[in-house]
This record gives C-alpha cells, structure tokens and sequence, in this order.
C-alpha cells in the first residue's frame, strides 16, 4: 500500500494535490517521509557497525532524518503561510503545501532508493571523512531529483497565478536557511566509531553560521 | 478573541482593503480588534527574541524576557505615534480625502501585516535561539527578520495608498470616463480629448507626486523603526551584560548592525 503510495508521488500523479482529503494526504505524505527517512538514517548511522552500543546510533540516525526535513518542514510553515495569504495566495495555500510535503516525500524515498550504495560504500571504505562526504553526496543528488518533482508539482500552481514561482524561491530560501541549522544542531548522523554514541553532541551545539563565517574569516585572513 | 484575528486575516487577504470598499476614500477597517491582535502578536515575537538571552543563562534572565515581551509593541506603537502625524499632514497636503480616523485605520493594518509576518517567524527565531551560543549573530537574524515583516508591511502600506490615489482620481473626474482597472496606477488612455484632456493630465500630475511621496515616506518609516529600535534597546538581552531596562544612549542603529557584523566575522 505504501509503495503505491510512495509510486505515486515519484510519477508526479496528481494524486497528492487533487482535491478532497486534504488532512488524510498530508498524512499519508507524512508517513512517507517519516518511513522512508527512517530507512535511510538506519543505514547512514550503521557506519560503526550495528552490534551492542553501535546499535543505537543507528536507531538515533533512523529517527534524526525524518526529525530533520519534518523540523525544518514545521519551522519554516508559519512565515510561508502569513506571505501566501499576504500575496493573496490563500485559496491555494493547501494545494501548495501538499505540493511540498510530496516533494519531501519524493526526496526521502529517492535517499531510502541510495541506501543500497552507502552499504557498499561502508563495506568497502572505513574513512569516517569518506563516509561523510559519500552521504553529503547522497543528500545533494536526491535534492537535485526532488527539485526536478517539485517542479512538476507546482506547476500547476505556476500557471494559475505566476507569484508562486517568487514565493516558491522564498520557501527554498528559507527552508535552506533553517535546514543547514537544523542538521548542524542534529550532528552525529553517521557517528564517529572513535567517539561514543550519543543522540547530541553537547560540546557542539553550536551556530552553522557563525562557524562557517569563522571558517571564511580564518582562510582569508591567513 | 478569534474576532480580532479574523478581522487581521482579512486585512492579510487584502479584503478589508480591496477597491470596491475603498470608494469613498475612507478605510473601514477595525481600529480596535486589531489593535488588540498587533499587541499579542508583539508580545508573542517579544518572547522569542528574549528567549535568547534567557536560554544562554539558564533561566536567571527571566527579567529580559518580560522586557522585550513588553517592548517590542512598544517598539511598533512608538514608530507609530511618531510618523502618524506627517503621515496625515503629507495626505492632506496631496489632496486625498484620508480622514484622521482613515489614516490611523490604514497605519494599524499595515502594522498587523507587519506583525503577522514577524510573529510567523518567530519559531525560527527560537530555534536559533536554542541552538546558538553567538550574540552578534541573533542581533542580526533578528535585523533580518524585521526587515523582511517591515518590508512586506510597508508595501502593503503602499499599495493601499496607490489604490486610494487611484480611487481620488475616479471620483473627482467627470462620469464619462472608463472606471480604473484595479492593477494600473496609470489611467486608460481613451478620454483623452476634449476638455477633459487637461484636467486628466494635472490629475496624472498629481498621481504621480502623490505617489512619490508616499514612497519616501515610507522610507521614513522604516528609518525612524529601526532608530527607535535602537532607542528600546536592550530588545535580545546580551547574555554577559547585566538585565537594564534602558541602556545609555549611544551610537545608532546602523553602526550598530555593522559592529555585529564585523564581530560575528572576527571571533
């Protein structure tokens, strides 16, 4: 049931954004994203192995990834709402949202479709910084893919009235802006076999900003 | 109470704003509900930005979080009260028929857009809050943040304002003349003979200036904003600084923002 479900939402069918049952497809969408994110983040975070302590990184990183996109998701809803109804969007708005909430889906289930590759990456590589460039790499392709489905998506919503598309690019700013914070803050997803498991790492709560503009300040100023 | 944020979320839609009720050159929004709702809303945003502050000590800076609860509808009623009066003098001054009253009703809906706007980004602002130990980096989320609502408020404003020009304009024309189309601050070319030729050029004039002026006015809007947000300082509450009320005064606004800059690069 489910993989017709997640089928439909990779073809772009109309499904999802047709009306009726808005609140059940939300959900559905929902449920999407928590499953399949939740089989993704189990294979990153079995880089250190799945037995004994190990086997809890790998249920915290099954947990952390669909907390990633549906925080940064929830986070980011309030400001995109209040700017819909401003521009006069309304009427669309829960067309749009789940538009959204399929891409998320479509990206989640894109990521569950590499986990394949990242077993074979961590069976035959043992480099905690090769495993997190592979997964970076991973996100970054199943994010171009899901762009690709979301366009499809909107448009739709495009074509009806041509503000979507601006308030679309604000919605991207935005999720971007709070997503890049949001993982930050949700370090470990691979888990350092050095280090042990834990679901946070305390001593690097810290700002992704303020680090990388650290970063620039200490490259260009050397 | 859901009265007064309906009565918001039809200024939000643009109903309580829309051409046929501005005819008569008066706006008929609510005063009070929306006030109301702008209040809450302040309070609302006024918690997360002291959230910061009171994260980052552990709970002892409560006091900086009843602060900012407080003003930061003060920082918005304040802006209010001082542009209001050249607000009303410019629109008199313009010729459209704004009353006092109009005036008022039409700054209190561009400050619940405002507000609306900030108050749904407050989530992020308290996320940011939890996660960030670095004080020049909320100062200038928080300066994004206002500026983004202040920005959408403002054009909101101005928006409102070409469409009661362009209203003045239809009423005070002689009748055989096409009604405007609600999208072009530009008249219809067609009755452009006869004697009503010039009387519709010296209208165009008008128009135009009216326009102008609103524009830089909202420039000043945005300005005396931002200073008296400097005025209310402490609105974020720095974690290493005693809880004051007021700080000295000092500086201003903008060197301000640039100092946060250049210490959030230079840690």
């Amino acid at each position: 049931m489910m993989l017709l479900y997640a089928d439909n939402v990779l073809r772009a069918r109309p499904w999802a954004v047709q009306e009726g049952h808005a609140a059940r497809k939300l959900a559905q969408l929902g449920l999407l994203v928590a499953a399949f994110g939740i089989t993704y983040g189990a294979v990153m975070g079995s880089f250190g192995g799945v037995f004994g302590e190990r086997f809890w990184q790998v249920v915290y990183s099954a947990v952390k990834v669909p907390l990633l996109l549906l925080g940064t998701f929830a986070l980011s809803l309030p400001s995109f709402f209040v700017v819909n109804t401003l521009f006069g969007l309304r009427s669309d708005f829960s067309h749009s949202l789940r538009a959204l909430l399929a891409t998320q889906a479509g990206l989640t289930i894109i990521l569950a479709s590499f986990a394949p590759f990242t077993v074979v990456w961590y069976a035959s590589c043992s480099d905690y910084q090769g495993a997190i460039l592979f997964n970076t790499l991973m996100f970054g392709c199943a994010s171009v893919a899901a762009q690709w489905l979301l366009r499809r998506f909107y448009e739709p919503l495009i074509r009806r009235n041509r503000r979507h598309r601006m308030l679309l690019r604000a919605w991207l700013v935005i999720y971007a802006f709070v997503g890049i914070q949001m993982a930050w803050v949700l370090r470990p997803f691979i888990g350092n076999p050095d280090a042990p498991t834990q679901f946070f790492r305390q001593d690097a709560w810290g700002n992704a900003y303020v680090s990388l503009a650290h970063i620039l300040w200490t490259f260009l100023g050397r | 109470m859901l009265k007064w944020f309906r009565q918001l979320d039809s200024i939000l839609r643009g109903d309580a704003t829309r051409m046929s009720l501005l005819s008569d050159g008066q706006i008929q929004t609510p005063v009070a509900g929306l006030s109301v709702a702008v209040l809450l809303l302040g309070v609302l945003y006024g918690l997360c930005m002291g959230s910061f502050t009171m994260i980052r000590t552990g709970g002892e800076a409560y006091m900086q979080l009843i602060a900012s609860a407080v003003k930061l509808p003060m920082l918005f009623f304040l802006t209010l009260a001082v542009t209001f009066p050249s607000l009303y003098v410019f629109n008199a001054l313009l010729g459209t028929r704004l009353s006092v009253l109009s005036a008022m009703r039409l700054l209190i809906a561009a400050l619940g857009v405002m507000l609306a706007v900030l108050a749904s980004l407050g989530p992020i602002v308290v996320f940011f809050a939890l996660s960030t130990k670095s004080y020049p980096f909320m100062i200038l989320l928080n300066v994004a943040t206002s500026t983004i609502a202040g920005a959408l408020g403002l054009g909101f404003l101005l928006r409102t304002l070409d469409r009661l020009v362009v209203v003045q304009e239809s009423l005070e024309s002689p009748p055989p003349r096409p009604p405007p189309l609600p999208e072009s601050g530009k008249q219809a070319n067609a009755a452009t003979t006869g004697p009503t030729a010039a009387l519709d050029r010296a209208g165009q004039i008008t128009t135009r200036r009216a326009k102008s002026v609103f524009r830089v006015w909202t420039t000043v809007f945005a300005l005396v904003g931002a200073q008296m947000s400097w005025v209310l300082r402490p609105l974020i509450g720095c974690p290493t600084l005693p809880f004051e009320w007021f700080r000295e005064r000092e500086s201003n606004f903008f060197l301000a923002v640039l100092q946060s800059l250049v210490s959030l690069f230079s840690w």
